[in-house]
């Protein structure tokens, strides 16, 4: 947690230069949508978060916090996958979800790689103009593979706090640190 | 502080509520799930009732038929907007749901590794 | 991935059971939160409604728990806004003095009269704070916890027990006698 606070500090005053890109990695989803059994997929832009927006509850503690999360988003996209089996989806499917997430705009602050059921999260944040104005999550286990693209102004501290919000239990790490693999930026 | 703290556990203390508390919950679940919107019939009354004559009472009919129409007009698309927007909710709490878990299995990670390097005392 | 919605009877079945487990935890809260068992009666129904509502959404019994925490501090909390004349509502600065004063005799075991009293006191803190003390205390919950409990940052939940030990001790060195602060220092 320390150091994901520290290079949040980081890239808060590192100034990146402005660029737009545009980005659609809608191919790669499609063809992983192919090969999946199962699939979710939430689009949502800026009209329909602000439309969600005026059905969340304020009086209830977990929609009052999804409302201040996405009250300045411009679109929250999320695609999750679950395979038959381990090995039906490679490294290149997901290559070119990744291709687009290069520097000077886009900085990986997360790449951890865990035992517990092979689980490897990468987390991507956009700066533009010294603001976070995006943040990529993709999530892939041998049977599971969850693409997260949300469009800013977004508040990373936000995010820290949703992980125990919204119900989402908790994980387990494996406590054995000799077979653990894993890197941070 | 610790005689504090034993104190403050001692005081506060969980009580058990009220005996029946669990049946009078239970109770007012069931009167809740069995209290239906009443449709309103008033405006049955429209048809022939203070009417004078057929024709008056076909003009009565064929005006609350139009006044049934536009309000069920209105009716369904509100309904179609709330069922639009509950829907558009779920789908905003699903997405940060799944985002917060990814996120939270990153976090738990640098934790984790956080800890196993640190050095020995 | 997907939540799978439980079948009516069963449904019926699973909220009978939540209730009777979880009654105790719900009722305790409010009871010491709003020092007033009709209260609290009032606020641990409404959770319980309100759950009745949601079942459906929850997905595991650590999620239930969780979230009838959660509710139940909320409720409370809203409860006290908006019944602030009520008569159970203890003022900090005008706690009653005890009938009788405890005696230096015997630090060791714990007075009835000093839980009632600490009873009293905690009532009489500021909302938030008050809170935060019942769920460590009663619930035994730890810090990050409350914190996302009460959707309010650690930091604030630490700096705010601090006060708040700071401000019982202070009370009960007030009521008991020095002998209270010696014993903790």
């Amino acid at each position: 947690m320390k150091r994901i606070g520290i290079i949040i500090a980081l890239l808060f005053a590192i100034q990146w230069p402005a660029a737009a890109q545009d980005w659609d990695p809608g191919g790669a989803l499609k063809k992983l949508s192919a090969k999946a059994s199962k699939a979710i997929d939430v689009t949502l832009d800026q009209s329909m978060l602000q439309f969600a927006g005026a059905f969340l509850d304020s009086k209830d503690p977990d929609q009052a916090q999804a409302k201040k999360i996405i009250s300045d988003m411009k679109g929250i996209y999320v695609h999750s996958f679950e395979f038959e089996k381990a090995g039906e989806y490679s490294e290149d499917d997901v290559a070119p979800l990744r291709a687009p997430l290069k520097e000077p705009l886009w900085s990986r602050i997360v790449n951890v790689r865990s035992k517990h059921e092979g689980q490897n999260v990468e987390v991507y944040f956009k700066k533009e103009d010294g603001k976070f104005t995006g943040l990529v999550v993709i999530a892939t286990e041998p049977t599971e593979l969850t693409f997260v693209d949300i469009i800013g102004p977004i508040n990373p501290d936000d995010f820290r706090r949703l992980g125990g919000q919204f119900g989402i239990p908790k994980v387990e790490i494996d406590q054995d640190p000799a077979s653990k693999k894993g890197e941070t930026k | 502080m610790n005689r504090l703290e034993d104190e403050l556990k001692r005081a506060l203390e969980p009580v058990e509520p009220p005996a029946g508390f669990a049946e009078r919950v239970l109770a007012r679940v069931a009167r809740a799930e069995d209290e239906k919107p009443v449709r309103s019939r008033r405006w049955l009354g429209l048809f022939g009732f203070g009417v004078a004559g057929v024709g008056g009472l076909r003009w009565a009919a064929a005006c609350a038929l139009c006044v049934v129409l536009a309000a069920s007009g209105v009716i369904y698309e509100r309904d179609m907007q709330r069922r639009r927007g509950e829907e558009a909710k779920d789908q905003v709490m699903l997405a940060l749901r799944i985002t917060g878990s990814k996120l939270q299995i990153a976090e738990q990670s640098v934790k984790e590794l956080d800890s196993t390097s640190q050095p020995r005392q | 991935m997907t939540t799978a919605a439980a079948a009516p009877a069963t449904h019926k079945l699973d909220f009978e059971d939540l209730v009777r487990e979880h009654q105790r935890m719900v009722f305790s809260i409010g009871y010491h939160f709003l020092h007033n068992a009709a209260a609290a009666e009032e606020v641990a129904q409404d959770v319980f409604l309100e759950l009745f509502k949601r079942l459906g959404t929850l997905e595991s019994p650590e999620h239930v728990t969780h979230w009838l925490r959660r509710v139940a501090c909320h409720r409370c909390i809203d409860y006290s806004r908006r019944n602030k004349n009520a008569a159970s509502e203890v003022s900090w600065d005008q706690l009653p003095e005890p009938v009788q004063p405890a005696g230096h005799s015997d630090l060791g075991n714990s007075d009835p009269m000093m839980s009632k009293r600490l009873q009293q006191m905690v009532a009489a803190l500021p909302q938030k704070m008050r809170m935060v003390v019942i769920l460590r205390y009663q619930q035994e919950a730890g810090l990050e916890e409350i914190a996302s409990t009460m959707g309010i940052p650690l930091n604030t939940v630490k700096s705010t027990l601090h006060r708040a030990h700071a401000m019982l001790r202070a009370k009960m060195e007030q009521t008991v006698g020095k002998e209270w602060g010696e014993v903790n220092a």
